[in-house]
């Protein structure tokens, strides 16, 4: 029991500590790239009177270490301020953003985990057949290829010429637990097709490379070949001895790519018009928009420092070894 | 059950998946669908003079004045206005005008609007305040009659109330701008009803059934905010929408080729490079040795030379495809108040080098040539083009294009001896006072007179022609003012980009306008 609120209060310590630092990179950062109320009046229509009166009521006359000090106040009582931009709570405008982001990530992983590691199952198994070079050499493609051409090409090829899927946005949403999702629409759904598969392509590719090289390895040892002593039948040597051996690194790569479709996925989202965190925070950061900038900052870390906890528990469920050293 | 007929049931249901993923089509035939890069960033018509705001909320407020595609004047909700002493306006009022909810449209919600922008909001939410700041008091005589007083002379106060969005006065005093965001009290008179609003993402409205100027033709009209114009191009080409605005020069063919079509205007603007005039030594100019020499654009000869030397038709054809005109004056001639003396000049090298050498300069001098990339059409580009162009005549420019928050940063610093900046606005006579009349923080004039350019005649003449009353007279005053100032090569105006928007086979055609509005009134459905 001490040993578990040791954890936890290691975490929590981290993700202050990270908080700490993503805020204070998010405040100079964006101090040093310009000044954020160009960006907020007209700049060519306003006099220097209205430029100074809206720095004065944003705040940003003040010296940066009093600003941020200002910033650490605000946190205290749960905001972080409202955005320059869009004249909302910062915090709120990210949640805002957050489902759609969610189920892209979420859609995009789980297409990406189980048809990255079927593949590299049926690869491994069959090492040096023409299935495992023909999934080798076509994941080192897809791997090579930068997520803005492949988003293009699948513009290209599914929206524009042949029309089957919309070329970007939303589509139409449905209300659940509070915010609208596209998942739950058929319109929505044809809409998270394309992006879904653009995110999904380079993971299948990494994760099925994992799970071959992992799947060759397990498969010369010698718990292996015991069970097939026994007469135990392929699949489920596959499925119960070697799946549970190989998933240890996948699962890895899966918490660590998923965060990062969720706070980066900035390329695809922009491209196929995805109203996301990933778009909200380059937008943001092109605007100078501190507020939100940092609120998104602080979201993805948070977001890491639960993942990265997630996976660590799951390693305990799966691999036993853990659980007895814990 | 074994393993195929289990394979064969799933794939039953993921081919039923798929059939019912292709079958939903695109929407009812008098459903308008629109990509634009408008973020309407608030619901709040009175909250920033932004086009970002303004061009989409046009659908569901109106103005008292309309500005049509020349920039004319033309009736809005007042049906005609008169100037009835030098600091009295009186408004006529459109009868029988009702707002979304049922309530009609008088007199008094004119002075609740214009109370609303001069005393209610505060920065940064005054943007508009520029409009009514003349604006000494408002009274509704009768339901159809305003009378407005101003401080002093505005003849052109119809042109202010131009951008002014009128809202209902409300029950419970002025509208705060978080209710507004709400969209749950949203109405105006416009043609079309507000529906739902997501910031940032979406707009959807519907018809006005009850509209005053006739039944508007879109039953329902939906806005998607794409920012990138690579996806506002795909959309359109697929089909998704029918209309795209900001459409790239470059992506203009290859949408012709899909079958949509591209309609483009001159906009109403100028962009144009600035020099800094007030110091000693200019910013980032020196000799070809890197020693400091003194501000050599403070001799009008020297800005003659770089003027003369800049090839307008490269940048025209090359970098904006076509989709732009070269500049000589701050509107594109033909609209009121430009000046028909004035063309647009080729390059002549050789002129310019004896200027240059008249001035003391026949070796040229360095000089780092700043701006904005990616801000407008061919900013970055026309960096490059023209330091190419005045190494021809001795000049060795450097261009530096960075993102636009740090170009007004680092300009409003001083940090620049010459740059390239824009201006806008709903008649020319903004531009001639922002840009080029002497800066005066007490009345807001040279707002964007950055390079400290004092010309004392200009402002005695400019401050003149201001106070004519609108028309020809003054259209003449201000184009023979522009004369005037150009000779002395304040700045040297480059082009004004053109607007470009596409549209698909579901609008027959699309009216462009040169403040660069997209607006759903513009378009024309296809015959069925």
């Amino acid at each position: 029991m001490m040993a578990l609120f040791k954890v936890i209060a290691g975490r929590l310590y981290q993700a202050f500590l990270l908080l700490a630092v993503m805020s204070l990179v998010g405040f100079v950062g964006i101090h040093s790239v310009g000044n954020p109320v160009y960006n907020v009046v007209n700049i060519e229509t306003a006099t220097p009177e209205d430029i100074r009166r809206a720095t004065e009521l944003l705040g940003l006359d003040l010296p940066l270490w009093r600003q941020y000090f200002v910033f650490l106040q605000n946190l205290a009582t749960g905001s972080f301020g409202i955005s320059y931009i869009y004249h909302q709570p910062a915090f709120a405008l990210v949640m805002s953003k957050l489902p759609a982001t969610f189920e892209l990530a979420a859609v995009a992983m789980i297409v990406a985990t189980v048809t990255g590691t079927g593949l590299g199952l049926l690869a491994g198994t069959r090492p040096g057949s023409r299935l495992d070079r023909v999934v080798v050499a076509a994941t080192v493609y897809a791997l090579s290829v930068p997520s803005f051409w492949l988003s293009m090409m699948l513009i290209l090829l599914c929206a524009v010429t042949t029309g089957w899927f919309p070329s970007g946005g939303r589509g139409s949403t449905a209300e659940f637990l509070g915010w609208d999702w596209s998942f739950l629409t058929i319109d929505g759904l044809r809409h998270l097709v394309l992006p879904a598969l653009a995110l999904a392509i380079p993971n299948i590719a990494l994760i099925a490379r994992l799970a071959r090289a992992g799947t060759v390895e397990v498969q010369r040892a010698d718990f292996v070949r015991f069970c097939r002593a026994k007469g135990i039948s392929d699949r489920r040597i596959l499925f119960r001895h070697t799946l549970p051996n190989i998933s240890l690194p996948i699962i890895t790569i899966v918490g660590l790519q998923f965060g990062g479709m969720l706070a980066f996925a900035v390329v695809v989202e922009s491209i196929f018009a995805w109203p996301g965190v990933g778009k909200l925070l380059i937008d943001s950061i092109q605007l100078l928009d501190r507020p939100v900038v940092v609120a998104t900052l602080t979201l993805v870390a948070l977001t890491f420092v639960v993942l990265n906890a997630i996976v660590d528990l799951l390693y305990a469920v799966l691999d036993p070894r853990v659980r007895i050293s814990a | 059950m074994n393993i195929t007929t289990r394979f064969r049931a799933s794939g039953l249901s993921v081919a039923s998946v798929l059939i019912a993923l292709f079958a939903a089509g695109p929407g009812a035939a008098q459903d308008l669908r629109v990509a634009t890069s408008y973020k309407l960033m608030t619901l709040d018509p009175h909250f920033a003079t932004l086009n970002e705001n303004s061009s989409l909320l046009s659908h569901v407020f109106e103005r008292l004045v309309y500005q049509d595609e020349k920039l004319a004047l033309q009736p809005g909700l007042a049906t005609s206005w008169k100037r009835v002493s030098d600091t009295r306006w009186e408004f006529k009022l459109r009868d029988n005008v009702r707002f979304h909810d049922g309530s009609p449209f008088t007199a008094d919600d004119v002075v609740y609007t214009i109370e609303r922008v001069r005393d209610f909001l505060k920065p940064p939410s005054g943007g508009f305040q520029a409009y009514t700041k003349a604006i000494a008091a408002v009274k509704a005589v009768d339901p159809t009659t305003v009378v407005i007083d101003t401080v002093d002379s505005q003849p052109t106060l119809p042109l202010a109330l131009s951008a002014i969005f009128i809202m209902p006065r409300g029950s419970a005093g002025f509208a705060t701008t978080e209710a507004l965001n709400t969209g749950s009290s949203l109405v105006g008179t416009g043609p079309y009803k507000f529906k739902a609003w997501r910031s940032g993402e979406t707009l959807d409205l519907a018809r006005n059934d009850d509209y005053w100027g006739g039944r508007p033709t879109w039953s329902n009209v939906s806005f998607r905010i794409v920012e990138s114009p690579a996806a506002r191009v795909a959309a359109l080409a697929a089909g998704d929408v029918d209309i795209a605005d900001f459409v790239p020069a470059r992506d203009v063919e290859t949408l012709k080729q899909r079958g949509a079509k591209v309609e483009s205007v001159p906009a109403a603007r100028l962009n144009f490079f600035q020099f800094e005039l007030g110091k000693e030594v200019a910013p980032g100019v020196t000799d070809k040795a890197d020693k400091p020499i003194p501000n050599p654009f403070r001799d009008a000869r020297v800005r003659k030379a770089l003027a003369l030397a800049v090839d307008r038709n490269v940048i025209v054809d090359k970098i904006l495809s076509g989709y732009g005109t070269a500049a000589s004056q701050f509107f594109p001639n033909g609209l009121a108040g430009t000046s028909p003396n004035l063309t647009p000049q080729p390059a002549r090298y050789e002129d310019a080098k004896a200027l240059l050498a008249e001035a003391g300069y026949p070796n040229g001098f360095k000089v780092v040539l700043n701006g904005p990339a990616g801000r407008y059409p061919g900013d970055g580009e026309t960096l490059q083009a023209v330091a190419q162009s005045w190494a021809r005549i001795g000049v060795n420019a450097r261009p530096v294009g960075v993102p636009f928050s740090v170009f007004n940063t680092k300009r409003g610093a001083g940090e620049y001896g010459i740059w390239y900046g824009g201006c806008s606005g709903e008649s020319v006579d903004v531009c001639l006072e922002a840009v080029l009349k002497s800066p005066d923080s007490a009345t807001g004039a040279g707002a964007l007179n950055f390079g400290q350019y004092r010309n004392p005649a200009y402002d005695e003449r400019l401050d003149k022609a201001r106070t004519v009353d609108a028309g020809p007279d003054r259209d003449k005053a201000l184009a023979d003012l522009t004369d005037f100032v150009m000779s002395d090569e304040p700045i040297i105006p480059l082009y004004h980009f053109h607007h470009i928007s596409g549209h698909g086979p579901r609008v027959t055609s699309y009216l462009m306008h040169p403040r660069g509005w997209t607006t759903a009134m513009q378009a024309k459905p296809a015959a069925n």
